[in-house]
């Protein structure tokens, strides 16, 4: 990553999520964002259109959908079709309870899709136990409709405490259902924080997906779990928070944040109903001030070249600072542990 | 030559951007005026694209399309 170029400043995202809805006919414990009722004042259909042409004037390559359920919005075919007109690549994160057989061949016309069905486990009981009765067989069904065309497909996991010992065998899932495996980091944001200590994986379990994930060189992170991965895996992505810089989140009123982990009040960036995206991205204060955030407090760590002190968005959630580092980076899950190692021998 | 149909080039300050959705993977290149998006999209010759560009340059855009190539940015162009 050439850090030095993102400090130049890019003139659009690279990517962006954008969370079409917060419905969602799930209620999974971890959910970032609480998902269930759609939000009050949900961007309309001719909203929706209208950002899909200034993404593409802005020339944003991909959009990541999310949400909620992006499947929940009735016009959600129709915003992803105009997003592939223009050329615009997506992705969407779904929990492929609503894909039929139908919608996949609708979807498979398209060459510009990749989808993540999201499952958090590697067996019935581990998945449906975050997830809800009945969702582990639902997602295993729509992976298989998804592989058996050409859409790139993915099972995305958030890594805690229940499924840490799974990752390996959701890899062998993965590999057997013919496609490929993205693991994503635990949060505690909106239900995440609500089941933070009951779900957040240990340092040593961080630690050994590390060891694991260094080894496995075709599971795909991509959300700032470069604060956990090891040197060698850094050429294969980035290595700093992306965060209004090469990337940024439109929730599903229109407002714009630095990214989907820290939708409140606090991080809006502007609001699509009264700037254009444009006008956002380049005053916003938020934006800048995570333009210039620096995490002094690591710079003395020797992981700092590799992780640049790591997710924000953590440090915001666990310390209120987003200045303070990752307090779940790797250098710290290897300090806690000694420590605790320490404390277990004075006792 | 193309741009691989996961990938996605533009404009900034600096020169060019591309983009890889299936990392996804950026580069970063300093061409400065040299080269435009527009140069990687068309199904026109490279020998045609070279053409236009100022003989001194043509090396330097030579060695850009290799290591492009090299890092799956881009791919051969069916004859047909």
């Amino acid at each position: 990553m050439s850090n030095r170029y993102v400090e130049m400043g890019l003139k659009a995202p690279v990517n962006l999520t954008w969370e079409v809805s917060l419905a969602c006919n799930l209620r999974c414990s971890h959910c970032l964002s609480s998902s269930g009722e759609p939000a009050h004042g949900e961007l309309s259909r001719e909203e929706a259109l209208d950002l899909v042409e200034q993404l593409h004037r802005n020339q944003v390559f991909q959009v990541n959908f999310g949400g909620g359920e992006p499947f929940m919005r009735p016009d959600f075919e129709e915003i992803l079709d105009a997003c592939h007109q223009r050329g615009i690549m997506t992705c969407i994160s779904t929990n492929g309870t609503l894909l039929d057989e139908a919608r996949v061949a609708r979807l498979a016309k398209s060459r510009l899709v990749a989808i993540q069905v999201s499952m958090d486990g590697a067996t019935r009981e581990t998945c449906d136990a975050i997830r809800g009765r009945g969702v582990y067989d639902k997602a295993i069904e729509a992976i298989r409709l998804l592989a058996a065309t050409r859409i790139p497909t993915s099972i995305n996991t958030v890594l805690t405490t229940q499924n840490a010992g799974e990752i390996p065998a959701m890899y062998e899932m993965a590999k057997s259902l013919g496609v490929s495996l993205r693991v994503s980091r635990f949060r505690p944001s909106g239900r995440g924080a609500d089941n933070w200590e009951e779900l957040r994986p240990t340092p040593a379990q961080l630690l050994a997906f590390s060891d694991w994930l260094a080894k496995s060189g075709d599971v795909r992170t991509g959300d700032s779990f470069f604060s956990l991965t090891s040197q060698e895996r850094q050429g294969l992505g980035l290595n700093l928070c992306g965060a209004a810089k090469l990337t940024c989140c439109v929730g599903p009123t229109g407002n714009m944040y630095p990214c989907a982990f820290l939708q409140t009040d606090r991080f809006k960036a502007g609001s699509l109903r009264e700037q254009s995206f444009k006008e956002i991205w380049d005053e916003s204060e938020i934006y800048e001030s995570f333009r210039n955030l620096r995490i002094h407090s690591c710079e003395e760590c020797t992981r700092f070249d590799q992780c640049h002190g790591g997710c924000p968005a953590v440090a915001w959630h666990l310390k209120n600072d987003i200045s303070g580092g990752d307090p779940e980076c790797l250098e710290r899950c290897v300090t806690s542990i000694a420590d605790a190692n320490r404390a277990a021998k004075a006792a | 030559m193309q741009l691989h149909p996961a990938c996605r080039v533009r404009q900034e300050g600096f020169g060019l951007l591309f983009y890889d959705s299936r990392g996804p993977r950026l580069l970063f290149v300093e061409t400065g005026d040299l080269l435009t998006p527009e140069f990687f999209s068309g199904d026109e010759p490279v020998d045609n694209r070279l053409a236009r560009i100022a003989p001194a340059s043509r090396a330097r855009v030579l060695g850009l399309l290799a290591k492009l190539s090299e890092k799956g940015y881009l791919r051969e162009q069916q004859i047909c």
